[in-house]
């Protein structure tokens, strides 16, 4: 080979050393894809057709993904001019809409963003639980995501304060003294939280630095763990009729093509991978290649997410109030929705709506996937052999839902009872 | 020959990993326990920067008799009757939010809590009464308020 002939292959080898595989065009080419490369290696080469029906997951559980990367990248923006500071970030809020560029926009996408995320988050939570999908072997994974939704609430919660307007400092006035009241060890959690007896300089900083590393690192590991555990568990739940019947053995072999080896040997992949999905040759099976099946949905659902998100922000400003006083609470003094209805509660009495009903709450449903154990029932939404689970479910988000709906529009000034029209 | 030698090691080494391995563990387990007390003693401040608990509040005729003052950015009302003094807290309760003067004593504006002028709770969700602070004289003359020092309901200071 000449070195004419090496410069002119040069670009096309740089290009190939980066992508091990051109466009694929072959089955082959496609698991290849899939296998191979790094972003897209988290997915199963095939997955089950039962996986890419729209109306089954409804891409929540990929809605809350990309709304947490939107809320990292315009976090991560936002800090560069922002300081956790009682006398400076009230200023610097003012300055996001006055004097940086796209300052406004990026405050109301992470605004929205995070109010969505609270959202999709709880309607991904209904998702899996009116499908059945918490059940065995996906028990632990109902835990991990009931953790990843307490986290998406503290996170929310922490970055509630960082604005420094009135309704900051009151939420996390009335946030933290709820907190207080947890038995035992109530009082010191709420002093550890704050940094002092109330809420000022110490809190703000406390709060920042949870909202900004502790936080989203935990959930980080906390997604991985999530998404690790899908395909451990054998993919996304899914209906026994989704399942092709099963011609061939247990143990699943993987033919490796020319190139790897040269006589063509064959691998056994024991079935370490729950679910006989990792197929190849004529196994009749129900599944799809993931490139471009799944890729080109999941592309939709992020598409999807970030306009949304982009609309959102360009026609809806992100609230902010007037200073902090801390003389004068504003009258009602108001947290964010999703925290109104245990608002609601607290104002009958601070313990049981605080802390101990939203505490028997939680423990009931990361309970949940041990305490019912008939298998039957997933993969179909609103399953006939899940209907007192479901009942229970809907109830609960009913009376969640209703809570809300009252702590929003039906209390007025000192809480008491309004009525919006 | 080579067999009767593994045979003769195998306890010697299983014993040998076995200690090693409980050792190990004990000591991870350990340290782990260290290292959470120590992290959870290192995030409870030992100094605050918070207002003082102790705060003068200016002469006794600055309060005539009848008057109910709230300082509120000392969250505290002092109240007068007649030669009598008293600072009632002005913190809610219920979730730490500053009540109000009304007419029949104190209202928080966040979840609708009523005390009475001596801050005994009369409606809404607070649990406990307003709790009444330690007010004295100070040499110089001035009234000296000790939020950091709750006394009994109805215990006023004679001047």
């Amino acid at each position: 080979m000449t070195v004419i002939e090496r410069v002119k292959q040069l670009p096309s080898d740089v290009w190939t050393s980066i992508f091990r595989n051109p466009l694929p065009h072959t089955d082959h080419g496609r698991a290849a894809t899939s296998f191979t490369n790094f972003f897209l290696h988290l997915h199963p080469v095939k997955v089950n057709r039962n996986t890419l029906r729209p109306m089954y997951t409804m891409g929540l559980g990929l809605i809350s993904l990309f709304l947490f990367l939107i809320l990292t990248v315009s976090g991560i923006l936002l800090m560069f001019y922002y300081v956790p500071s009682t006398t400076q970030a009230y200023d610097r809020m003012l300055d996001l809409r006055g004097s940086v560029a796209f300052g406004t926009f990026l405050r109301n996408m992470h605004r929205w963003a995070a109010h969505a995320m609270v959202a999709a988050v709880a309607l991904h939570m209904a998702r899996v639980f009116l499908t059945g999908a918490y059940k065995k072997p996906r028990e632990f994974n109902w835990v991990v995501g009931m953790i990843l939704f307490l986290l998406t609430l503290f996170s929310s919660f922490t970055g509630y304060l960082l604005p420094w307007d009135q309704l900051a400092f009151w939420a996390i006035t009335v946030g933290t003294a709820i907190a207080g009241y947890a038995p035992v060890i109530g009082k010191e959690m709420k002093f550890v939280l704050l940094g002092d007896a109330t809420v000022g300089q110490e809190a703000l900083l406390r709060f920042y630095v949870l909202h900004v590393a502790v936080l989203p690192a935990i959930v980080t590991l906390m997604v991985m763990i999530h998404f690790w555990r899908i395909r451990k568990d054998g993919g996304l739940s899914r209906p026994p009729e989704a399942e092709a019947a099963i011609t061939q053995p247990d143990s699943i072999s993987v033919q490796v093509v020319a190139g790897a080896k040269p006589n063509g040997g064959s691998y056994g992949l024991m079935g370490f991978v729950r679910g006989p999905f990792t197929k190849t040759g004529n196994v009749p099976d129900n599944s799809v290649f993931s490139w471009p099946n799944l890729f080109l949905a999941e592309l939709f659902v992020f598409v999807l997410t970030v306009a949304g998100i982009l609309v959102v922000a360009h026609f809806f400003g992100a609230p902010l109030e007037e200073p902090v006083n801390i003389m004068h609470p504003p009258n009602p003094a108001k947290a964010p929705w999703y925290f109104l209805g245990l608002q609601e509660l607290v104002s009958y009495s601070a313990f049981w709506g605080g802390v101990g009903i939203p505490g028997i709450e939680v423990l009931i449903l990361l309970l949940v996937p041990y305490i019912d154990r008939s298998p039957r029932g997933v993969g179909v939404w609103f399953a006939k052999e899940r209907i007192l689970a479901n009942s229970l479910f809907m109830l609960f988000a009913v009376v969640n839902v209703i809570l809300m709906i009252i702590g929003t529009f039906f209390r007025g000034p000192n809480w008491s009872f309004v009525s919006p029209w | 020959m080579i067999s009767a030698k593994n045979e003769e090691q195998q306890p010697k080494d299983a014993s040998r990993r076995s200690a090693l391995s409980w050792l190990s563990s004990v000591a991870l387990f350990g340290s782990a326990i260290v290292s959470v007390v120590s992290n959870l003693v290192f995030i409870k401040p030992r100094a605050t920067y918070g207002p003082p608990t102790k705060f003068a509040i200016g002469k006794p005729e600055e309060f005539p008799s009848g008057a109910r003052i709230s300082l509120e950015a000392r969250r505290v009302c002092v109240v007068r009757e007649g030669n009598k003094v008293a600072a009632i807290s002005t913190t809610c309760t219920h979730l730490g939010c500053i009540v109000g003067l009304s007419e029949t004593g104190f209202a928080c504006p966040c979840h609708g809590s009523r005390f009475d002028q001596d801050g005994v709770v009369t409606g809404g969700p607070a649990p406990k009464p307003l709790p009444w602070y330690k007010i004295s004289l100070k040499p110089n003359g001035d009234l000296e308020i000790d939020t950091g020092l709750e006394v009994k309901s109805g215990t006023y200071l004679n001047i």
